[in-house]
């Protein structure tokens, strides 16, 4: 016998012994829920999936609910969403695991590290490209100048050095760039406009021309790679390479216009009238100045290195050289002056070296070449004496921590001194050239309207003109971002899938060894493979590329080293899948969570207890689908687990079905091999 | 004219009697060649006066003698009859309690068959047998009795369902899983009159057709359980359990101790042998129970009340009490009063009766009353002229619940005594509902950061938001009332929340965190008892306590034979 009920005001039709879930379900409705599964018996457990009863008010779980005729039922009121969401975040509350691996949540482009780490462990090498390339388009140039924001967040910092994760990019770039040709979809007829031909304008480029969108590229400069051309010295990225890599971007269909300038050869509305949208990405070309007097006099620092490398690494001898400033761009003039041949190298910077934005490598290495470092310095004149320029300084302490969270530098009084140079190069900073008509924020940089890419109807931008000098992986990602959002304007497609969950268990700065989760039992314990460098005296008087790329052999053994934190549910997660739908903040609700505790005795399944939403799935699927009792449920209150008997692991007559792995909603079942 | 002479001697040896030392002094008692009997007795519910002896004289009356002492001097009294620790009932207790159900406790000897039937024992069953089975359940449903586990559901209505049923094996099941903290009353009646609760089930399962009894008794209480254990016997050999053409088998179950096993369904789950946690209903046990067959779960204290019904007929029983709780109820009072214990008192008694009147608190010294144990909620002594009973209650945010009952004093914190009943309860979750288990977690964890002076006012509005939840998304009475202490404190009582976030102070100066020691060194004698008893050595030579160290853990406080040392605000007198 049928029973009508009434479900957010639609009569449904609920056959006998039929919940209110799976009438809703055969009509077209899904409730979310977690703990049912229609091979066992009911568990009504995770009240994910709760109604509500208009006249009662009470809250009921529709899948285990049968409805009563005339019953009228609430699925979608504030008040049952709100329900939802907080059993959610309850149950978000207490799952400890990692959505996406540290190294993923922390690399700007969010490229799939664990995979393509994994990949060049197995010694596929093209595959590794192919994972690579689904996030970074310039993986020769990242992969030697990125300045690794993955390896800083890898949980493998708890013992020992982080997987050498940038050099498995250059490995696999090196070894199969030239060969891998991505699938590329017709052209759409829509065509997109892009100025600039950096990192920011070349990964917009490539992700509009993989979405079947024509770029076409211009570019100020006769030849295309910006900073990476321009700015970043030989040493670190060759030329050739560079040329390399950019070639793929013509066999792939990406046009380029040269010596074409926003401002002076056309204006935005004139791209406006011919493409259907246009991406700027101009960079950041403006050097900052030294902020005090004479500071005319110093060579801005981006100007030095544009000098040399659009020279083809030749210019004069700088004499003695003096650089102000502490970030990376500080450090590429200081290494090119060794270069170019100069004895007396010197950096000042007004903190102290715990303080300097440069990669640690970089300075590392600019102290091996011979550069002297001058530290709590702070220039107040500039001036020309004859033929040499004379740099006025003061002496400074450091203070209480400013905005940034570094401590603040404090002038000491009557400290000042006096040093000669032939060359005071100012490396303090860059701004955005920002063409009149673009709005701008209080730095100069373009600003976007909130929470997009976009700064104008059909205007998009990405990269250091929109964050300010960043790093070409950022600019990659940002071009992205933005290609993908014109996509979805142009095409009306939906590609942009934004987690709201992000479950982790916490950087590994607050972890233990014990707090780490290991797949395999065979991860290796060996140290951190070593780049190897070309000779320093080589170093100190050429341009040559200072590493070589890890050889395959190096790179295998690195991947052994990876503990492969990501969840093994990180594509099928229900739990993230709901959080996410109901735009659940992992962290909203704060509290203790289980001890880690896992489980990886069976050879093929691995029990990650902190994962476990005590749905009971797993319980009841073994009884009653596999008619074995392998799993149960121990304990009570927050500590309520599901445990094996005697806690001996699952035994020996565990047929390795699956059927517990597959239904649960989580990863705290699962399989030991990733796929 | 002749002396009055003792006839018998009653020591009182149920657990509490136990507990203060009655098994001493009934040795003693058996040790002395006396010309009469001693006998043992339950409860008479005066837990203070423990333990109790009673001399029953000659000419009938008795005499009671409290707090009795093991040693000869307090022997040697009773046996002259002596002035010394007499014991009266308190008047103004005895004015309002009605002891009805608990009319044989500590009277009779809970082993003693004969004595039960003498007093009227079985007397109930026999007329039930007298009726047809439909009669004896409507008698119940005009007595009006409702379940006294803290459901309320009228008693008769409960029986009709499985009397309907018509299936081969129907099961009754004596809920005596009494999980609440500091409740007693089921305890006290088992052991006291066993065969009043058993004569109840007898009772029922002639009413309602049962065809095997369960008795799931928490196994903490042996003695109850020997006692039932021995009635059964009894039953067996005068074949009491035979009612209408069954004989009936009487089991007892004993319970590993988990709370949520007083629930109905976690009962069924841990009687079948099962994990003790609750499942969705319907269907109800009535429909589908142990095994799968039909089957009714009464409380201990419902069943002890039966018998009274059958005795003395449901018109009587239902002159007692209001109009929608009728009867008796047992209430186990304790907390910050004089006299704790077990009363009972007719449906309807207000709460100020109760807690003054009977329980000897000082009006000045009272700020509220805790009922229903841990999940209860508490009532503030402003609305302590509410008449106890199911309905009113509930209204104000608390439950009746099974009867515990604990009277909070004006030095305690409401913050921290919710943070108490929490920690009870978010540990005895049974797992299952993400409400319950995490919910009830999140919440004590809340209220533990207030107390340790690291709350803010976002965390009350999460108290208020998840309480709610956590009730209406939880499938067990454990979850739906797990809340309650917090609501019913942050209703009454959030000026204390409040001053804990905003002011960093407790009134009652209990949660650490906002106290230090002092110690007036103006009337100090120096006797330095509070250097040597403090564990950690945190007061110094010249009798200054070094609060960075100190634990506050009131040992200086409690010793100081001059009572110079105060809890005060962290911070005000250093």
């Amino acid at each position: 016998m049928s029973i009508e009920f009434i479900l957010d005001g639609q009569t449904l039709t609920a056959k006998a012994g039929q919940t209110i879930m799976e009438a809703a379900q055969e009509f077209g409705i899904k409730i979310p829920g977690l703990c049912r599964e229609a091979r066992i018996s009911k568990t009504t457990s995770c009240f994910v999936c709760v109604v509500r009863d208009k006249k009662s008010g009470r809250y009921l779980p529709s899948c285990a609910t049968l409805p009563s005729p005339g019953q009228e039922i609430e699925s979608s009121s504030p008040e049952v969403l709100d329900m939802r969401k907080t059993a959610l975040s309850l149950l978000l509350s207490e799952h400890a695991g990692d959505c996406e691996a540290p190294c993923t949540v922390a690399c700007p482009a969010h490229a799939n590290v664990e995979e393509y780490v994994r990949a060049g462990r197995k010694g596929e090498f093209l595959n590794s490209l192919k994972i690579i390339k689904e996030r970074i388009p310039l993986p020769m140039s990242i992969g030697r100048v990125c300045p690794r924001f993955c390896e800083k967040d890898c949980r493998r910092n708890v013992y020992g050095e982080a997987v050498a994760i940038n050099d498995f990019k250059r490995l696999a770039a090196d070894l199969y760039y030239d060969e891998y040709i991505e699938d590329l979809p017709e052209l759409s007829g829509k065509k997109v406009a892009i100025v600039g031909a950096g990192p920011g304008g070349l990964s917009a480029a490539y992700f509009l021309r993989l979405e079947g969108i024509e770029p076409t590229i211009f570019e100020a400069q006769p030849k295309a790679g910006g900073m990476l051309r321009f700015g970043i010295p030989e040493y670190r990225l060759p030329k050739a390479t560079l040329d390399r890599e950019l070639a793929h971007f013509d066999k792939i269909g990406v046009k380029f216009e040269f010596n074409q300038k926003l401002g002076r050869d056309f204006t935005l509305d004139q791209l406006k009238s011919k493409f259907d949208a246009v991406i700027v990405a101009i960079g950041c070309w403006k050097a900052s100045g030294l902020r005090c007097e004479g500071e005319e006099l110093a060579t801005p620092g981006i100007d030095f290195l544009y000098k040399i490398s659009s020279n083809g690494n030749v210019a004069p001898n700088p004499g003695k050289v003096v650089v102000v400033g502490g970030g990376n761009t500080a450090m590429d003039c200081v290494r090119s002056s060794v270069r170019l041949g100069s004895a007396d190298v010197n950096c000042f910077y007004r903190r102290t070296e715990a303080e300097m934005p440069a990669e640690k490598i970089e300075i590392a290495e600019a102290k091996e070449e011979g550069v002297n470092f001058h530290f709590l310095v702070a220039p107040l004149k500039l001036e020309k004496r004859g033929e040499k320029l004379v740099l006025i300084c003061r002496r400074m302490k450091l203070g209480e921590p400013d905005a940034s969270g570094r401590r603040k530098p404090i002038e000491i009084p009557n400290s000042e001194f006096e040093t000669e140079a032939d060359t005071v190069i100012a490396a303090i900073g860059q701004g955005t050239l920002s063409p009149v008509g673009i709005p701008t924020d209080r730095f100069g940089n373009i600003e976007l309207i909130k929470d997009s890419s976009k700064f104008g109807e059909r205007l998009y931008a990405a990269g250091d003109c929109v964050s300010g000098a960043a790093t070409v992986v950022e600019a990659v990602a940002s071009g992205r971002q933005a290609a993908l959002e014109a996509t979805n304007a142009l095409l009306g497609k939906a590609l942009i899938i934004d987690h709201a969950v992000y479950v982790s268990r916490g950087k590994w700065q607050d972890l233990t060894q014990e707090d780490l989760v290991f797949l395999r039992d065979d991860v290796s314990t060996d140290l951190r493979e070593k780049l190897k460098f070309i000779n320093l005296e080589s170093r100190k008087n050429s341009f040559e590329e200072v590493c070589q790329t890890m050889s395959s052999v190096q790179i295998t053994r690195e991947g052994e080293r990876c503990i492969e934190c990501s969840c093994t549910a990180k594509n099928d997660c229900a739990l993230r899948e709901y959080g996410d739908a109901y735009n659940c903040d992992a962290n909203a609700i704060k509290g203790k969570r289980l001890p880690v505790s896992y489980d990886i005795r069976h050879p093929a399944i691995i029990q990650d207890r902190g994962k476990c939403i005590k749905c009971g799935v797993c319980v009841k699927v073994c009884k009653e689908v596999v008619n074995q009792t392998l799993l149960s449920f121990k304990k009570r209150g927050f500590s309520t687990c599901v445990g094996t008997t005697f806690d001996k692991g699952l035994p020996d007559s565990c047929i390795e079905c699956g059927e517990c792995v597959e239904s649960c909603p989580t990863g705290a079942l699962a399989w030991r091999i990733k796929k | 004219m002749s002396k009055i002479a003792i006839k018998k001697i009653r020591v009182g040896v149920a657990s509490c009697g136990v507990a203060a030392g009655a098994d001493a002094v009934l040795e003693l008692l058996r040790n002395r060649a006396l010309p009469f009997t001693v006998e043992e007795t339950g409860c008479l519910g005066h837990c203070y006066a423990e333990p109790l002896v009673e001399a029953v004289l000659d000419n009938g009356e008795s005499v009671f003698y409290r707090n009795v002492k093991a040693d000869d001097r307090d022997i040697d009294n009773i046996l002259a009859l002596g002035e010394k620790d007499r014991f009266e009932i308190p008047p103004k207790r005895k004015s309002k309690e009605l002891i009805k159900v608990l009319a044989l406790a500590g009277k009779i000897d809970p082993t003693n068959f004969d004595e039960y039937v003498e007093n009227g024992g079985y007397a109930g069953l026999k007329r039930a047998l007298s009726m047809t089975p439909a009669e004896v359940v409507n008698e119940v449903k005009l007595s009006g009795l409702r379940g006294r586990g803290g459901g309320g559901f009228p008693t008769g209505t409960k029986w009709s369902f499985l009397a309907a049923k018509d299936t081969q094996e129907k099961i009754l099941i004596c809920n005596a899983d009494e999980g609440d903290p500091g409740a007693f009353m089921d305890r006290s009646l088992m052991e006291s009159v066993p065969h009043q609760v058993l004569e109840g089930m007898l009772i029922a399962a002639y009413a309602t057709g049962a065809t095997k009894l369960f008795i799931y008794c928490r196994a903490e209480y042996p003695m109850a359980i020997k006692h039932l254990k021995i009635a059964i016997e009894q039953i067996y050999a005068h074949r009491l359990n035979t009612v209408g053409d069954r004989v009936l088998e009487i089991i007892i179950k004993e319970g590993a101790g988990a709370f949520v096993c007083g629930e109905e369904t976690a009962l069924i789950a841990s009687l079948e042998g099962q994990r003790g946690t609750p499942r969705f209903r319907p269907p109800f046990p009535t429909d589908k129970g142990w095994q799968g067959h039909p089957s009714m779960i009464n409380n201990v204290e419902t069943f002890g009340n039966v018998p009274l019904i059958l005795r003395e007929g449901a018109e009587a029983f239902a002159a007692i009490g209001t109009e929608g709780s009728k009867g008796t109820k047992l209430f186990a009072l304790a907390g910050d009063l004089k006299n704790p214990g077990l009363v009972e008192v007719p449906m309807g008694t207000t709460l100020r009766e109760i807690v003054f009147d009977i329980g000897g608190a000082d009006p000045d010294k009272v700020k509220a009353v805790q009922t229903g144990g841990p999940s209860g909620g508490c009532i503030p002594v402003e609305l302590f002229d509410t008449p106890v009973d199911y309905d009113s209650l509930k209204k104000l945010g608390a439950i009746m619940g099974s009867g515990g009952m604990i009277v909070i004093g004006n030095d305690r914190c409401m913050v921290e005594t919710a943070r108490y009943f929490l920690d009870f309860t978010h540990r005895e979750s049974c797992g299952k509902c993400t409400f319950c288990r995490v919910g009830t977690t999140r919440m004590f964890e809340t209220l533990e950061r207030i107390v340790a002076g690291q709350g803010e006012m976002s965390d009350l509005a999460f108290l208020e938001d998840i309480g709610p939840k956590i009730r209406a998304g939880s499938l067990c009475g454990l979850g739906q009332t797990a809340p309650n202490p917090v609501l019913a404190t942050l209703r009454f009582f959030r000026h204390e929340y409040e001053e804990h976030v905003k002011d960093h102070r407790c009134e009652a100066m209990q949660c650490d965190a906002f106290v230090d020691m002092y110690l007036d060194r103006a009337k100090c004698i120096k006797c330095k008892l509070c250097i040597k008893n403090c564990p950690i050595g945190a007061i110094s030579d010249d009798f200054a306590i070094d609060n960075t160290k100190c634990t506050k853990c009131n040992a200086c406080k409690e010793i100081c034979p001059k009572k110079t040392i105060f809890r005060v605000k962290k911070g005000e007198l250093l």
